[in-house]
């Protein structure tokens, strides 16, 4: 890998960050008195499987240039229609989820393709009608999932540091990672995000790509909030924000720009490895929930901010001013690159 | 992303074509309101003035936080997804502020709200920051702050001058009239003011207020100082009202607001609406949910109703926009 491809936000930032929590976790017994085992990293691998799928579902579609928020909304009723179809065998419950996340991408991406809407409204008014279709199906309370043995089975130990549970989910991330690099898909799927006139001008089915994205990240989102509903046991009708949260700092972190056109489903892994290690540091060092929570929306604020176009417009054009002293600005200066 | 898409909508339908869709539209949204109405008029208690009181009482808490949110949508800022926190974080102060006596109170919960939404509003109006995230982040930390310093337990008023706000001039509660009073505020704000002008200039097309050389930074952080002001307003009567706040005092606020702002017909994509239309949002919310509450269904399906109707609401102006445009 040239230093140059290293230099790249999607590249740079979930190394970096994967990186620093590694370091920061493999020293944790240096600066607390808690010793690591085997178990903890058996631990992280499971807050990975946790909210690992919502990251890859939110990455997608951020990649594609739009935004998901109603990734949380299916996560929920995803999880809920595993516990209430499945109570018979565990087969039902994840076809009604599948199915139900594929239906709910459908009528979006239809949505926002076919009508050519933004995504933000539309996937925010379907995360208030999901969550209170969640709340309708459940009446409001948590519903218990009686077959333990499917319960004991996906969070049973293997190969010492994994469980079914996160070796399906890092499968899944493999699998989109190699589709998306060994297809056209990948290419199609940055320059949709990247220029959507552009790439409709070079021929690449927009509308297409762009309900598949959707139905994608609807699937994933489903079977995220199945794989959590098993293990739990049980299915909670309202998630809360908690888990948008740190799917948003996943994927910003694993190298996605809000503004599109970049990222890949590796740096993803990373950017929510990083984050499922930062989680289990806390966890270790015991602080309280308060703390972590402030401390998660720090981190995401910090990104956005960082994300933000006017900031980097504001140093291009800075950094500009400062060249334009000694020498003729760059190309690269003289043009701020946001298509804002 | 959206440029493009109103091109092509110009490009490809003959004018002919396009009036008809306008007849397809508006006829929809006719029969969506007349249903609407033979549901409320079918419902048993529906139309009584005791039930049309409850209706209005309701939208008036709800209101007051929509018109906050809707100076932050016209501004092209989007939603900000942080309105119940915000709320119940003010709430809280205001309560334990009860011992300074009302007004004193009052003023510290308005200077919480406006300087929470307006450090946000600040940084998306300065650093163009995406205010969804951006308020889904600060969401969390408001919370979170309000856990670590209240130790998770809720709040007791330490005075009593907070009941005054629970008064009920000529059997109405007084914060309908304060929402009035508040709307034809902010409506001639957004009309009559320089400010106001460059709000909708700001939200229509960034770019293009900058280049004019209006200050962006500025307008949007003013409007998010305005929405912080009147979350906090929202958030000293919905205190009154409970006796006591805790985290989860703002309770479905957010999208209670967020649908009002939508449903009364604003853009998401900025530049367009009114303080007006938000008001008739808030009413046809309120009046939605109440026809749900009299026909017995749960919490749940009055959320999920909500959420359908701004996803109809959503894509009928979109519709429309393109067709004013085309």
């Amino acid at each position: 890998m040239s230093a140059r491809r290293l230099g790249q936000p999607e590249v740079l930032l979930p190394t970096a960050a994967a990186g620093v929590t590694v370091t920061a976790f493999a020293l944790l017994p240096a600066y607390t008195d808690a010793g690591l085992s085997s178990f903890d990293v058996y631990n992280t691998f499971q807050i990975f499987a946790r909210l690992g799928l919502l990251a890859l579902a939110l990455g997608l579609t951020m990649i594609a240039g739009e935004f998901d928020l109603s990734v949380v909304g299916t996560y929920a009723l995803g999880g809920m229609l595993t516990v209430q179809a499945g109570q018979e065998h565990y087969a039902y419950g994840l076809l009604a989820a599948v199915a139900a996340g594929a239906a709910i991408g459908l009528v979006q991406g239809g949505l926002i393709a076919g009508l050519k809407l933004p995504s933000m409204p539309v996937t925010l008014a379907t995360y208030i009608a999901l969550l209170g279709l969640t709340s309708a199906l459940s009446g409001g309370l948590t519903k218990t999932y009686s077959n333990a043995s499917v319960t004991l089975w996906v969070d049973r130990t293997v190969l010492t540091y994994f469980s079914p549970r996160s070796l399906i989910t890092l499968g899944l991330f493999v699998l989109a990672a190699v589709v998306l690099s060994l297809t056209r898909w990948g290419r199609e799927l940055r320059a949709i995000g990247g220029d959507r006139r552009a790439s409709r001008v070079a021929g690449v089915r927009v509308d297409r790509l762009l309900v598949g994205t959707f139905v994608a990240s609807g699937v994933l989102s489903a079977l995220g909030g199945s794989l959590l509903s098993f293990s739990l046991g049980s299915a909670n009708p309202d998630p809360g924000v908690q888990p948008l949260i740190v799917a948003a700092a996943a994927a910003l972190l694993g190298g996605v720009s809000l503004t599109g056109g970049r990222g890949n489903p590796l740096g993803l892994l990373g950017g929510i490895m990083a984050v499922a290690l930062l989680t289990e540091i806390v966890t270790v060092a015991a602080l309280p929930a308060y703390v972590t929570q402030l401390f998660f929306a720090g981190l995401l604020g910090i990104i956005v901010v960082i994300d933000a176009p006017d900031l980097h417009s504001a140093l291009v054009r800075q950094r500009t001013r400062l060249r334009a002293g000694t020498s003729r600005p760059s190309p690269a200066g003289a043009q701020p690159g946001n298509q804002t | 992303m959206s440029a493009p898409a109103r091109l092509d909508a110009a490009a490809s339908p003959g004018g002919r074509q396009r009036s008809r869709a306008d007849v397809v539209i508006n006829l929809i949204v006719v029969l969506a309101v007349l249903a609407a109405i033979v549901v409320g008029l079918s419902t048993h208690r529906f139309a009584t003035v005791a039930n049309a009181k409850a209706i209005i009482t309701s939208a008036g808490l709800v209101g007051i936080a929509a018109l906050g949110l809707t100076l932050i949508t016209i501004g092209g800022s989007a939603v900000s997804l942080a309105i119940a926190p915000t709320v119940a974080a003010v709430g809280m102060m205001f309560l334990s502020a009860q011992s300074l006596g009302l007004v004193p109170a009052l003023a510290i919960a308005l200077l919480c709200g406006v300087v929470i939404t307006g450090v946000q509003g600040a940084v998306v109006g300065y650093a163009a920051a995406n205010p969804v995230v951006l308020t889904i982040a600060a969401s969390f930390a408001i919370t979170g702050l309000a856990i670590g310093i209240s130790g998770g337990a809720s709040v007791a008023p330490t005075g009593s001058g907070y009941d005054r706000l629970n008064a009920t001039p000529g059997g109405v509660a007084l914060s309908v009239y304060v929402l009035i009073v508040l709307a034809l505020a902010v409506e001639w704000t957004l009309r009559r003011t320089g400010f106001g002008r460059s709000l909708y200039l700001i939200g229509a097309n960034r770019p293009a207020a900058r280049a004019a050389g209006l200050p962006v930074g500025r307008t949007t952080a003013v409007a998010w100082l305005g929405a912080g002001a009147l979350f906090a307003v929202t958030a000293a009567f919905t205190a009154a009202f409970n006796t006591s706040a805790n985290v989860n005092l703002g309770g479905t606020l957010t999208f209670d607001a967020i649908a009002a702002v939508l449903a009364g017909g604003t853009s998401i994509a900025g530049g367009r609406g009114s303080a007006l239309r938000t008001l008739a949002g808030a009413v046809l919310i309120a009046g939605v949910s109440d026809i749900l509450l009299l026909r017995g269904y749960s919490t749940g399906v009055q959320i999920m109703v909500k959420g359908l109707i701004v996803l109809f609401v959503v894509v009928i102006v979109h519709l429309r926009t393109k067709g004013s445009r085309a």
